[in-house]
């Protein structure tokens, strides 16, 4: 099913309280945005210091390498997601793990990490609440902050065998019975939302801790991140995290802001991922390796919000999805630049200023095949003489033709009534 | 000056009437306006399709020897404007007009309340107001030229338009056109307005498509451009 089916599905069952919720926290983010006097300006820099590092990527990785090494973490270089799991398996082998904690990380559910350690006998506990309630639904996350926003308290009693729906309740539930899970693993996995490239750091946010007990209580800590998360220094990290949470959720910063060097009590290990990034900076895309994933572009859609993360089918959805998603796959995600009306909310919120519209408007023309008959009437809309002949057909086809081409208008509103002069006759 | 209309081709086709009362409008603010009658689209429905489009040669031929440009909608202009062209910075959407460059204010001082529908081009492409997104002082150059009082709808958000995503995805853009009525007509703007409320709005377009939806679901209402209030008003 594509986006516009998914959507009435969605929207029928779940979409107003869906949209209320999301509104709710696009409200928080806009007062905690305005009581940062400088917010424009700071997205501006934030903007230049993006720029400059898809600029100056590769400079910057050796940098990092270089500096992390230094450090005592051991770094690798996974060119796509095949070689990123096929290391991560190595490692964990090498251990004999049999059981590892993993926090929330979009890279690990774009390598597919999960069902691939699976298969390999070695079981993934998802640690982040949210994340953990769609693992356990059997489902990806909807969300890339906010992964289970599309379940209801009571979605989450059922997987818990829970009559008791209260919230702190099945909260406190969940938390006993990670516990449990991070006492016993065998390694951590986590993600990262930022690597500072003159210090070789990784930097973790999470609201829940649980990104640290899996990197601190098991001998074994892997980070798994894109190449794109690196910023030149600690001045520009002070930078990114006043605006992350702010932007994400409306949180002054995250509850746990974690800068990880060598690890005391073990190994601490960076995947660095490709995985088609560099060939993005080739493209017409390439503004998109700016993207923090705060997830602002997510909330504030007006689309999104009403037909929920997995209308889209892709691991990252609304609009940076929706750009990210026809890289991946042009026939499958075709209908996904379109789910979008251009209202341009995206791109005002966004915090180093991606410019969605164009970028949209560009992969609607990158999934789109060229189409002769489409190129005739391009072109005859430009003379006054065709326009005026097309005028002249569309006010000589009868109503009910006019509806039937025109479906998806007719068959919810009405089309407006032709009038029978033009103004220029 | 030399001012040049320009005629969205839906208008053109459409609303007849938007056009014909721009047109006196400006005229009867002083405006030296011409309408050049071999005109045709501004591309819009092309490029946001995903296609190619040979905008920029057409429209400077016509329009490159006016010193404006004035447009109907906030869409069409910013699409012109994106093009990058010759013609891109004189071409301004007739309230940014009314404002910016004839710097008129309040020319309906004295009517009741209007409802105004910010259209997210005019909002979030040419700045005509202040988006909620950003974190600038409040500002709505609509409300400064209509000077009566105005009521706007509690979120700054998309009436679910987007001209070819209402084809594609005509539940949803119907679902957000009935929610944008609902919130122009909330029960505090409602509390103001005597009589039938009046939506206005500088794009013919979102107010074609919210007048649909209304008619669909019963909504009372009455839709009218920005240009033809103004001309009441200046009548």
């Amino acid at each position: 099913m594509k986006h516009q089916d998914l959507a009435i599905k969605f929207y029928k069952e779940k979409g107003k309280k869906h949209d209320k919720a999301l509104w709710a926290i696009r409200q928080k983010r806009d007062k905690a945005i305005k009581g940062v006097k400088e917010w424009e300006i700071l997205r501006r820099e934030a903007s230049e210091i993006k720029d400059y590092v898809i600029e100056n990527l590769k400079e910057l990785i050796d940098e990092f390498i270089k500096n992390a090494k230094n450090e005592g973490v051991e770094v690798y270089f996974a060119k796509d997601a095949k070689e990123h799991n096929e290391i991560v398996l190595k490692l964990l082998k090498e251990i004999n793990a049999k059981k590892i904690v993993k926090s929330k990380s979009m890279l690990t559910e774009e390598c597919s990490l999960n069902e691939f350690l699976e298969k390999n006998e070695i079981n993934v506990i998802d640690t982040d609440l949210g994340e953990r309630i769609v693992q356990l639904r059997g489902e990806k996350p909807s969300h890339i902050v906010l992964p289970a926003i599309h379940t209801t308290k009571e979605d989450v009693a059922k997987i818990l065998n829970e009559t008791n729906t209260d919230p702190t309740y099945l909260t406190r539930k969940m938390r006993a019975l990670l516990r449990k899970e991070f006492l016993s693993a065998d390694a951590g996995i986590s993600g990262a939302n930022f690597l500072v490239a003159n210090k070789g750091y990784a930097v973790v946010c999470t609201n829940e801790g649980n990104a640290d007990l899996g990197a601190i209580l098991p001998p074994l800590h892997i980070i798994s991140v894109g190449i794109e998360k690196i910023i030149p220094n600690m001045k520009d990290l002070g930078l990114f995290l006043r605006m992350l949470a702010r932007n994400a959720t409306g949180q002054a910063i995250t509850t746990y802001s974690t800068i990880f060097g060598k690890k005391d009590n073990g190994k601490r290990i960076i995947i660095l991922v490709d995985n088609g990034r560099f060939e993005r900076l080739n493209t017409k895309f390439k503004e998109t390796l700016k993207c923090i994933r705060c997830s602002a572009c997510l909330t504030t859609c007006p689309v999104f919000r009403r037909s929920g993360g997995h209308s889209y089918r892709y691991i990252i959805p609304g609009p940076i999805g929706s750009l990210l998603a026809p890289l991946k796959d042009k026939n499958e995600y075709n209908d996904l630049p379109f789910a979008c009306t251009l209202c341009g909310s995206c791109e005002m919120v966004c915090p180093v200023k991606i410019p969605f519209s164009k970028q949209l408007r560009e992969m609607r023309k990158y999934v789109t095949n060229e189409n002769i008959m489409v190129k005739i009437a391009e072109k005859s809309m430009h003379s006054a003489t065709m326009f005026k002949l097309f005028s002249k057909i569309i006010r000589l086809t009868p109503k009910p033709i006019l509806e039937k081409t025109l479906n998806q208008w007719s068959q919810y509103r009405a089309l407006p009534a032709i009038p029978k002069e033009r103004f220029i006759k | 000056m030399k001012t040049a209309l320009f005629v969205p081709c839906y208008i053109n086709e459409l609303y007849p009437d938007v056009a014909r009362d721009t047109a006196i409008l400006l005229r009867n603010l002083g405006v030296n306006l011409e309408i050049p009658i071999n005109q045709t689209c501004c591309s819009q429905p092309f490029l946001n399709s995903g296609y190619e489009s040979s905008l920029p040669d057409n429209f400077n031929e016509i329009f490159e020897k006016y010193d404006y440009i004035i447009s109907p909608s906030s869409s069409c202009t910013a699409t012109i404007r994106e093009a990058e062209i010759k013609s891109s910075n004189k071409t301004f959407e007739l309230v940014e007009f009314l404002h910016d460059i004839l710097q008129l204010r309040n020319l309906l001082k004295n009517h009741p309340p209007i409802i105004l529908h910010n259209s997210c081009h005019s909002l979030r492409a040419l700045l005509e107001g202040s988006p909620s997104e950003l974190n600038i002082p409040y500002f709505n150059k609509i409300k400064n030229v209509i000077g009566c009082r105005i009521l706007e709808a509690k979120r700054d958000e998309c009436c679910g338009f987007g001209g070819i995503f209402s084809v594609k995805e005509g539940f949803l853009s119907y679902i957000m056109g009935k929610s944008k009525l609902e919130d122009l007509l909330n029960e505090d703007n409602l509390k103001e307005i005597k009589t039938t409320p009046i939506i206005t709005g500088v794009d013919m377009s979102c107010l074609m498509h919210l007048e649909s939806v209304a008619k669909k679901e019963n909504i009372k209402a009455k839709f009218k451009h920005i240009s033809s209030l103004l001309l009441e008003g200046i009548q």
